[in-house]
């Protein structure tokens, strides 16, 4: 699915038509870009690393187990668990010791003072295990002595990354409830290989070396060739940037056929950001499932790689077999934030795909289409998920959970999430990533005299919406579904589906599916009762 | 159960006429109790606790009149942790590793009639209600997330009581119940479209009275 780009929506698009005509009377020789594999680092920051609390392991269970053995909670009158056999008390300065000892025993015989604690200004009163610590400090309150008292509650973790703009932008993390669900999986899908199948990734840092021809832009300009040069290339450093340099899995590259599927776009960096950008390392933003590993599989070509002559399009043909690739190879969430428009059953090959993917216990999340204004056609790829259980198509939502102005609507549309809208929101409806300065890249836009070779190693928060941004949300919530332990996508997509928060029409509609994907509800899944 | 039944019969074997013995008017018995309970919403309570079998512990009092009109009244509870799951419509259940304590605490009342047919061993069959506490807790809950809640149900049950001592007295018997009102409107019970709480249980009490 091609984006909406923050800056240069107008601009790129008339010029990547114009390149497209050019480039066509081209001759595709096969010759090839040269990567070494050394480059300029990205910035190293710090990472939270892999922790090994997966659900269904052994050693969880024992941990659950230890855990129930251990804490011994008291369920309060208002449902909240405290810990029982002590009250937090403040008396007055006023009160004496003969006040307080008073106090202590009308509530209750068992009741001593402990210690005072480092850093209190209370007291620890202790009582019997058995007796209602509530209810004793309630009584306590009412005493003149006591200027407060209460059960000890007990707190649990609600992880908010501390990622600067994760507060000011990140409003798209919020909405799917993602604060929450960290709370239940704070390893955010670590052992999970999500594939971003993709313009590719800025996943390591290279020096690429290639020859420039000559080319027309859609006005006629001739840009002058400038022969063989050297292109600075380095992998986005909230991406793999510090303890995650090895999370990168399996790349390959079906544009160039090779195994260094580097992004010359920046979408796919992009995609795989709002997937598993780095998180609650005080830089930049926060993705969703932040520990997955990442499988960048390049099966879109864009401006780069047709004026350097690559090999491949990015056609059925293409993602076909990335699919089968990223299946093969470890994948259990494939993202595909791509897609075309066509008559029904014209993409057999890329359907027969998606099935045979899914039937190895792949989940597969699908842009559902940007086409809205444009006479809403049929997205074939988005359509053949709605008919795959295991692979959903995910349409998007703006900051205020409305309907996103290019938003495909269809019977296809199986699940909703933040998409971004710059109607009305201007740029604070954005989905923001990290990916590249595109002032650095997208040098074909200048005028000829001033056309240069682009640098793919500067990089900025960039702002983009469309159902691209929306389904890798839910990618990166079906990574985490998986590694609490639902293992079939197809009982994932009935996770998501169930658990989305219903918008629109009541029940599922062309809009929004089933609704707004709903990490913490589709994570803590279901009790007996409730 | 079948060894129950076996220690049953030989006792009603070697039982001496009900006549052989001079009951009183009225007698008061406390008694504990624990019981084994298969509930009825089966794929609810093997989603969470991979079982759908559980004790309950409890006791009660009964007062006997005539020796032959029971009346008792029993408390008892169960206490499970288990884990929260997911269920998909074909059946198939994923747990996902948080934990889940779920209570139970029936207070029951039931009446019923003795058949005074032999010395040590009274056949006898009772019915009545009871309400059911039910509180269900899990990690990374909200308040209102919690289960605390209690309805009402109402028991049938039947079985023994044979006399071990002159003071001393035991009784088996099955006692189905039915709950409704707590599950089956939310959470796994929903999704399985189990809406009882209760179930058939072999109960066994020890009785101190004549």
């Amino acid at each position: 699915m091609r984006v909406f780009r923050a800056r240069t929506v107008c601009v790129t698009s008339v010029v990547v038509a114009g390149l497209a005509l050019g480039l066509r009377g081209q001759t595709r020789d096969g010759s090839r870009i040269f990567i070494q594999s050394v480059g300029l680092p990205g910035i190293d920051r710090g990472v939270i690393a892999d922790e090994s609390h997966s659900p269904g392991t052994v050693e969880t269970a024992r941990r659950a187990g230890l855990q129930a053995s251990l804490v011994r909670d008291r369920i309060g009158s208002a449902g909240i668990p405290y810990v029982p056999g002590r009250i937090l008390v403040k008396f007055r300065d006023s009160a004496s010791a003969a006040d307080r000892q008073g106090a202590m025993t009308s509530i209750s015989r068992t009741a001593v003072m402990a210690a005072r604690l480092s850093y209190a200004d209370f007291d620890v009163v202790r009582i019997d295990l058995s007796e209602d610590a509530e209810a004793a400090a309630t009584a306590l309150r009412q005493r003149p002595e006591v200027e407060y008292a209460q059960a000890p509650y007990r707190m649990h973790t609600m992880f908010k990354p501390n990622d600067p703009l994760y507060e000011t932008m990140q409003w798209n993390l919020p909405m799917i409830n993602m604060e929450r669900a960290w709370d239940i999986q704070p390893q955010a899908g670590s052992t999970i290989t999500v594939a971003v199948l993709d313009s590719g990734m800025a996943y390591k840092d290279a020096t690429i070396t290639a020859t420039l021809p000559a080319f027309r832009d859609e006005f006629g300009r001739l840009y002058p060739a400038l022969g063989r040069v050297t292109i600075p290339y380095s992998a986005a450093p909230q991406l793999v940037g510090g303890t995650a340099s090895g999370r990168i899995v399996a790349p390959h590259d079906f544009i160039w056929d090779d195994d260094e599927p580097l992004d010359f776009n920046g979408h796919g960096t992009h995609v795989s950001g709002t997937i598993g950008q780095l998180t609650n390392d005080g830089v930049g933003t926060a993705g969703v499932a932040f520990n997955v590993k990442l499988m960048p599989v390049k099966v879109i070509a864009n401006e780069w790689d047709f004026l350097l002559r690559a090999p491949h399009d990015g056609d059925d043909q293409d993602v076909a077999r990335g699919i089968r690739y990223a299946a093969d190879n470890g994948a259990k969430i494939i993202n595909m934030s791509i897609g075309r428009t066509g008559p029904p059953d014209t993409a057999p090959a890329v359907e027969s795909a998606i099935k045979y993917a899914v039937s190895k216990g792949v989940f597969i999340a699908i842009s559902a289409g940007n086409d809205f204004e444009d006479g809403n056609p049929m997205e074939i790829v988005a359509e053949i998920a709605s008919r795959v259980t295991g692979a959903v198509s995910v349409a998007a939502v703006d900051p205020s959970k409305g309907h996103a102005f290019y938003s495909s609507t269809a019977s296809w549309v199986e699940l909703a999430a933040p998409g971004g809208s710059s109607r009305p929101f201007g740029s604070q409806g954005f989905i923001r990533q990290q990916t590249f300065d595109f002032a650095f890249t997208d040098t074909f836009l200048l005028p000829p005299s001033q056309f240069r070779a682009p640098r793919f190693d500067v990089f900025g928060y960039i702002g983009y919406i469309g159902t691209s941004m929306a389904a890798p949300h839910v990618a990166g919530v079906a990574a985490m579904l998986m590694q609490q332990g639902i293992t079939d996508p197809a009982a994932i997509e009935e996770a998501l589906e169930k658990t989305a928060v219903d918008l629109g029409t009541p029940g599922r509609d062309n809009t929004f599916g089933f609704g707004l994907v709903d990490a913490r509800a589709a994570l803590r899944g279901l009790g007996l009762a409730k | 159960m079948r060894r129950a039944l076996v220690v049953l019969l030989v006792v009603l074997g070697v039982a001496a006429p009900a006549s052989a013995q001079d009951p009183p008017a009225l007698s008061i018995r406390p008694f504990v109790m624990g019981t084994q309970q298969a509930f009825a919403a089966v794929k609810t309570f093997d989603a969470t606790f991979q079982k759908s079998r559980a004790p309950f512990f409890g006791g009660g009092v009964q007062v006997v009149m005539l020796d032959r009109i029971i009346v008792e009244v029993v408390a008892s509870r169960f206490t499970q942790t288990g884990e929260r799951a997911f269920r998909t419509d074909s059946g198939t259940v994923f747990r996902l590793g948080i934990p889940l304590t779920a209570t139970i605490t029936p207070l029951e009342v039931t009446g019923g009639y003795r058949f005074p047919m032999w010395e040590h061993a009274r056949p006898y069959v009772a019915a009545g209600f009871g309400s059911y506490t039910y509180k269900e807790t899990s990690d990374f809950a909200d308040p209102e997330e919690n289960v605390d809640t209690r309805r009402s149900g109402f028991v049938v049950n039947g079985g023994f009581e044979f006399r071990l001592h002159r003071w001393v007295g035991l009784s088996a018997d099955v006692q189905y119940s039915r709950v409704k009102g707590i599950l089956g409107a939310g959470g796994l019970s929903q999704q399985a479209g189990e809406d009882d709480l209760g179930g058939v249980a072999a109960r066994f009490k020890l009785i101190v009275g004549r």
